[in-house]
């Protein structure tokens, strides 16, 4: 194709791009409507210092890096096996696994409503066993928003880690244990080196996803559980603050290019050495 | 699941609760006789679900979802194909940056792209609301167009479009009769995670809602947050109904781990 041609074939997305993403997101994290640049970096600073925002940005980060290691702790055994069974329900079971990508957060999260509200499954199972006398507070917790996340996020890790370890040769496996290493010892200094490009990205598709998640923070965490998302959209619909918006936007932003650009520097790495 | 390693089946059950059983209980919340969210549900009865098919608000969000997901995803196809000959076929400066470009929504946090178009184009430049979230949602649509159809032209070989060519075709005609059919299987499948990905969005739906249009997602959570009855639990097991609908569609067609897990088997 000529490139003139071929120019007029990516025209018009390029001009959506520009003007309904690129342009209005560059606008927003520097010059808001009456707020100055200056403004936005003060209370970026100020963000930066003071106690309570501190907090905010400390438990995104925080929990962020608790859902990852979770999603990944679980999601790469269920990969694991999966690949490397041959019973006829794999494939039913990778199907469940999937699954859920396809269904609505809301949906996802309100089953925790159910299961950890104050009249919910686990507290009526505490106190109908006499463990306890008043149902424990698990609603409104950071529990709260790590179990709702890794709901959310684990499929994206199975899926990951299966596409990596799919691609290890079973025959390797086989060879090292054929050379007497056992099964724990295989699994670690064979599958998990060889699956480790897959880690990184299940890792950096969960840290970003989780830590820049809005509904599961806003039912699970309550007003007082907050996250970064949940500031953010308080700050655009609820007070109006532009700086504070544009800041907060500027943190999260920053966080997850962050996230992305050592996950492809690790990758990079990798095939390198 | 697996008798030969117990931690790693452990570890895999665990990973399976925490995916499945809240759906479950959603499930048994639905069917409750009582008016509060409690569990064990006191009573069988269907009452909910009359209620929420009665209730005008949950309707027409859900309509308006529709409505929205099937144009931005119309949208996006319209954009994003021509875009993937583009990048995959044609002779463009900078290809791999614009391929980038194109990609790029999926890096920026959704609530900050969706602060943007609206302090920028609603409040900014007196946009309508509706028409700032279809070009969001079209935005936010984009990547998976350009991605899903790339793999698919990948696997077309360019020199059949060739040879029809070289048998006198137009462009357009070689175009149309030899490589949009062999293209169908991978424009339906970014279709349908388009679809899904626009039905299902929060961040941008909550930032560009108004008086007049609200998506089902965002009046879940309106209603969550106010009311304490079961309404929502019966709401979300039709959603989850539908939902695997789809799936089973999806599975039937081009099958399922293919378009939603990247999987190739």
């Amino acid at each position: 194709m000529h490139t003139r041609r071929t120019a007029l074939l990516a025209a018009p997305g390029l001009l959506l791009l520009l003007t309904a993403f690129l342009v209005p997101s560059a606008a927003m994290l520097l010059a808001p409507p009456g707020v100055g640049t200056g403004e936005i970096l003060e209370r970026l600073g100020d963000m930066l210092s003071n106690a309570y925002d501190l907090r905010i940005i400390g438990r995104t980060v925080g929990i962020g890096l608790v859902v990852t290691v979770v999603c990944v702790g679980l999601g790469f055994p269920i990969a694991y096996l999966l690949a490397r069974s041959t019973s006829r329900w794999s494939g039913m079971l990778l199907a469940l696994a999937i699954f859920p990508l396809l269904l609505s957060n809301v949906v996802r999260t309100y089953g925790w409503l159910v299961v950890l509200g104050s009249n919910g499954a686990v507290g009526q199972l505490l106190t109908g066993l006499g463990m306890v006398d008043k149902a424990p507070q698990l609603l409104y917790t950071d529990l709260a928003i790590v179990l709702g996340l890794t709901q959310l996020f684990l499929p994206l890790a199975v899926v990951s880690c299966y596409s990596a370890v799919a691609q290890i040769d079973a025959g390797l496996d086989e060879a090292a244990r054929g050379l007497g290493a056992r099964r724990m010892r295989t699994f670690w200094d064979v599958v998990v080196p060889l699956s480790a490009p897959g880690i990184v990205i299940a890792a950096t598709l969960v840290f970003a996803g989780s830590a820049t998640a809005y509904t599961t923070p806003y039912l699970l965490g309550g007003s007082r559980h907050r996250m970064l998302s949940t500031q953010l959209y308080s700050y655009s619909s609820v007070t109006i603050d532009w700086a504070s918006a544009s800041a907060t936007a500027l943190i999260m932003t920053v966080l997850v290019f962050a996230v992305s650009g050592l996950s492809s520097l690790a990758a990079r790495r990798g095939r390198t050495s | 699941m697996n008798s030969r390693h117990p931690v790693a089946a452990s570890l895999a059950v665990a990973g399976y609760v925490i995916m499945i059983v809240p759906l479950l209980f959603v499930m048994a919340t639905a069917f409750t006789a009582g008016n509060t969210l409690r569990f064990p549900p006191e009573g069988f009865s269907t009452r909910w679900f009359g209620a929420a098919l009665a209730n005008e608000p949950f309707v027409s969000a859900l309509f308006g979802s529709l409505q929205l997901a099937f144009l931005a995803t119309l949208l996006a196809l319209l954009i994003g194909v021509p875009a993937t000959l583009a990048i995959h076929r044609g002779r463009l400066p900078g290809k791999a940056l614009v391929e980038g470009l194109f990609l790029s929504p999926l890096v920026v946090p959704e609530l900050v792209l969706g602060l943007a178009l609206y302090q920028q184009l609603v409040i900014g430049l007196r946009m309508d609301n509706f028409q700032v979230l279809l070009l969001g949602h079209t935005v936010l649509l984009l990547p998976y167009a350009v991605r899903v159809t790339g793999a698919s032209l990948a696997l077309v070989d360019g020199q059949v479009e060739e040879a029809a060519r070289g048998l006198g075709a137009s462009p357009l005609r070689a175009f149309l009769t030899v490589t949009l059919p062999l293209l169908r299987p991978g424009i339906f499948s970014a279709g349908l995670l388009a679809f899904i990905t626009s039905f299902n969005n929060v961040p941008l739906s909550l930032l560009l809602q108004s008086f007049e249009f609200r998506t089902l997602p965002v009046t879940m959570l309106d209603y969550v947050q106010q009311n304490y009855n079961p309404m929502v639990a019966a709401v979300s097991t039709l959603v989850l109904a539908a939902t695997v609908l789809v799936a089973v569609l999806a599975e039937r067609t081009v099958g399922f781990a293919r378009i939603f897990g990247g999987i190739n088997q």
